[in-house]
């Protein structure tokens, strides 16, 4: 394989469902020697993070490879401990007790390994009253706030159709891990980087979030208009939807040349910022009047020509369809042993020296097991021993 | 406090964040870039933020000490530069020398016309690592259309997958596609750092928000990409686990997440519903997939019965995921977060005390922190000036003609 910006890096991957494989998949995109510990088939909870083969699965758990290890044996306990000698990075999304129990958290790990880098993501935090309680994306949806912002006011709480607070910790755990081997770099000293689906979706609310710490405002929901910077929203075209977001005095003049619509900027009900949030449902109102004239297409042809933002609301299909996704390379092709040729979502960030990329499919559940362990010094006859116990 | 001292606690606490040997100059603007730039001012770099002379500075959005403003600059130094003169990019040039990261968010022709894109730049400095987010792209038909949050929400897809069946699109409420667009380069740039560490290079590294848009629709883009699966609204249902949503509870609503077979038994005993484990339309993971509405339904009858508090108890007592919908004060009032700690306070020299929204990411060894509030526009335009060797004199001449 060629260089990449974490070659050389090895990452142990314990993690299952989304939030952790997230924060992996950071790492393994971009080049970092990814090892997904799983439980033997025989011990492992089956299911868990969907089937194998389905999309889900494969996007998520790429440029991997696959070892089986019993973490519940004493002997595949041990063995884990030999890997973490050599390893850079651990990362985990269990219950937090779980990593104690099992005696691979990172006070144990850093006796072995004082260089490691042990990532965790937790449901709310790796401590406080809510420890014990099982946290998945739709749970830290609502406490971190953001189904309180999303919909229409008085339509009740609306869940974002993501899994944002997952997506989010994963995320911000493999930041906390970029920025911890930096730093080790200088100190030769690994430590403990975590966070949880809760913290990330609360650091999310942003501008939401620091209205409240700031100012006491608590933001209501807004619906489909940007909730400070007006008119943004969406508008009804003739055959559809359209975004439409002009900030600030200049672009709200460039809109309303563009609507051809001159007497939006004589009407004293819009003409500052504060006039125009005062009086926004009528300024939307005037505005769809004249949307609705026209097929989305053309507005988006004709407002980015003014120089407002504007763009068409697309189904998923359609936005794979984009000229412009197209032309980014947003789907990847990659070729599974037994799938064949499936197309995966790419990274969003390009890099111009050393890019990431997609090279192997989501490997089998322990495809690589022999492989590894001969890597990290093991003989046949300790694997099939290990073997023999069910330790991997 | 005297000068001396003010820096030299800057240095001291710095020196335990991992990233304090990072100087980074800031050239962004609105959210997307600075969401950035907070992620490496937060965890110790160097943020040299340099902006326009105020009287040619266009104001985005929220006024300079409003709470966004504040919660996006905090932790960074300002000084004032004008990149239209040519002595201001000469200068920028001469910052470049000594610093490892820019970062811009310019609309993508924007930095090749100022003559600041990554080719000028690193032949100046060949370490330094150039990070860029724009609208749609660096290239490509779309490079130059403006881009703002809203328009990528809905070419990214997530409009039309958030909300109920019919009811039209609906955005989310927190600008999903500047933020994550900033964390995503974020990262971008801490792993091309650390390759520098390598190769002793730097290079270009960008994206944009309709990039992290679409790669924030995970397994909903991969369900279309890899099996043709078109994602419709899901309301409040999570489209593949089930029952997975929000229910009617005595005085509110709640959510509860109860997929797979283990769980669901588990939610049927804690709902004192034992009927819902035997009743074939249900007792199947198949079977609730089929028929969502109807065990939604149910399930609804029985949450109505109690408040949202003793569910949330005796649902997480029984081992089922199931959590309040809180509205933001209720969020930061609750006793988890405030265990977790998720503002920071800092002191701003004329707002007085400031709660910010800090780091969601804990090291333990050497965490982040909230060390500085945001700056006023130029707040440290002679402070940084000195320290890259500029003269009283110079600096003088420089600010006569504008260029600073």
């Amino acid at each position: 394989m060629s260089e990449r910006a974490l070659t050389g890096i090895t990452v142990l991957d314990l993690t299952r469902v989304r939030a952790g494989p997230t924060c992996v998949r950071q790492l393994a995109d971009w080049g970092a020697e990814v090892v997904k510990v799983e439980l033997p088939p025989t011990v492992g909870e089956v299911g868990l993070g969907g089937p194998r083969h389905g999309p889900d699965f494969q996007n998520l758990h790429r440029n991997k490879r696959s070892m089986t290890l019993n973490l519940k044996s004493e002997s595949g306990l041990r063995l884990f401990k030999r890997l973490v000698a050599e390893a850079d990075v651990v990362v985990e999304n269990y219950r937090p007790d779980v990593k104690n129990r099992l005696g691979i958290d990172y006070e144990s790990l850093a006796a072995i390994n004082p260089r490691i880098v042990y990532g965790s993501i937790s449901g709310f935090g790796q401590d406080g009253p809510y420890l014990p309680r099982p946290g998945v994306d739709q749970i830290a949806q609502g406490m971190g706030g953001l189904m309180s912002i999303t919909g229409l006011p008085g339509g009740g709480p609306v869940r974002a159709g993501i899994p944002i607070a997952d997506l989010t910790a994963g995320m911000f755990c493999a930041f906390g891990i970029l920025a911890a081997l930096l730093e080790r770099e200088v100190s030769g000293q690994g430590q403990w980087v975590h966070t949880s689906l809760l913290e990330a979706q609360i650091f999310m609310l942003d501008f939401q979030g620091s209205r409240w710490t700031l100012k006491g405002e608590v933001a209501p929901q807004a619906g489909n208009n940007h909730p400070t910077i007006i008119p943004t929203g969406v508008f009804k075209s003739r055959d559809g939807y359209i975004n439409l977001a002009p900030s600030g005095d200049m672009m709200f003049r460039r809109m309303s040349e563009a609507l051809s619509a001159p007497e939006l900027l004589a009407d004293v009900r819009f003409s500052t910022p504060d006039q125009r949030s005062k009086n926004r449902d009528s300024l939307n109102s005037v505005i769809e009047s004249y949307t609705i004239a026209k097929p989305s297409a053309e507005w988006v042809a004709t407002m980015n020509r003014a120089g407002v933002p504007c763009g068409p609301i697309y189904a998923i299909n359609e936005v794979f369809d984009d000229e412009q996704v197209k032309h980014l390379g947003m789907a990847r092709t990659v070729v599974h042993s037994t799938l064949g040729e499936i197309r995966l979502v790419d990274q969003a960030v390009m890099m111009s020296r050393t890019p990431s990329d997609i090279s192997v499919a989501s490997p089998e559940c322990g495809e690589h097991t022999d492989e590894i362990l001969a890597e990290f010094g093991l003989s046949e006859g300790e694997v099939s021993s290990l073997r023999a116990v069910g330790a991997i | 406090m005297s000068a001396i001292s003010d820096v030299s606690e800057r240095t001291t606490i710095s020196s335990a964040l991992p990233l304090a040997r990072f100087k980074v100059l800031d050239l962004t603007r609105a959210r997307a870039g600075p969401t950035c730039v907070r992620q490496l001012a937060d965890w110790g770099a160097d943020v040299i933020k340099i902006e326009a002379p105020a009287d040619l500075a266009v104001e985005y959005g929220d006024s300079r000490h409003g709470s966004d403003f504040q919660n996006l600059h905090r932790n960074k130094r300002s000084m004032t530069l004008n990149l239209k003169k040519a002595e201001g990019v000469a200068l920028l040039k001469r910052m470049v020398t000594s610093a490892d990261v820019l970062v811009e968010n310019f609309r993508p022709g924007v930095k090749h016309r100022l003559g600041i894109d990554y080719e000028a730049l690193s032949a100046v400095n060949p370490r330094l690592v150039y990070g860029s987010v724009s609208g749609f792209g660096q290239t490509g038909p779309y490079a130059e259309r403006p881009g703002f949050d809203q328009i990528a929400q809905g070419m990214g897809g997530l409009m039309s997958i958030t909300g109920l069946p019919g009811q039209g699109p609906v955005r989310i409420g927190i600008p999903v596609a500047d933020l994550t667009s900033g964390i995503y380069l974020s990262i971008g740039i801490l792993a091309a750092l650390m390759e520098r560490e390598r190769s002793g290079n730097g290079q270009w590294v960008h994206t944009s928000l309709l990039q992290a848009q679409i790669s924030m629709l995970d397994f909903q883009a991969a369900r279309w990409t890899m099996t043709r699966e078109v994602a419709p609204q899901a309301g409040n249902n999570h489209p593949t686990s089930i029952p997975t949503g929000v229910f009617k509870t005595a005085d509110g609503h709640i959510n509860i997440a109860a997929a797979g077979d283990h769980i669901y038994k588990r939610f049927c005993n804690a709902l004192d519903a034992p009927e819902l484990l035997t009743d074939t339309r249900f007792a199947t993971s198949a079977a609730r997939q089929e028929n969502r509405d109807a065990l939604n339904d149910v399930i609804d009858g029985y949450t109505v019965k109690r408040t949202s508090q003793q569910w949330v108890a005796s649902m997480n007592e029984a081992g089922v995921p199931c959590g309040p919908i809180y509205s933001i004060d209720q969020t930061f009032a609750d006793e988890q977060v405030t265990h977790l700690k998720m503002t920071a306070e800092i002191e701003h020299a004329t707002l007085g005390r400031q709660r910010l929204v800090r780091q969601p990411v804990n090291l333990s060894r050497t965490p982040a922190s909230v060390r500085r509030a945001t700056p006023d526009c130029g707040e440290h335009t002679t402070e940084v000036l000195e320290e890259i060797g500029l003269s009283q004199g110079e600096i003088e001449s420089m600010q006569k003609k504008a260029v600073i």
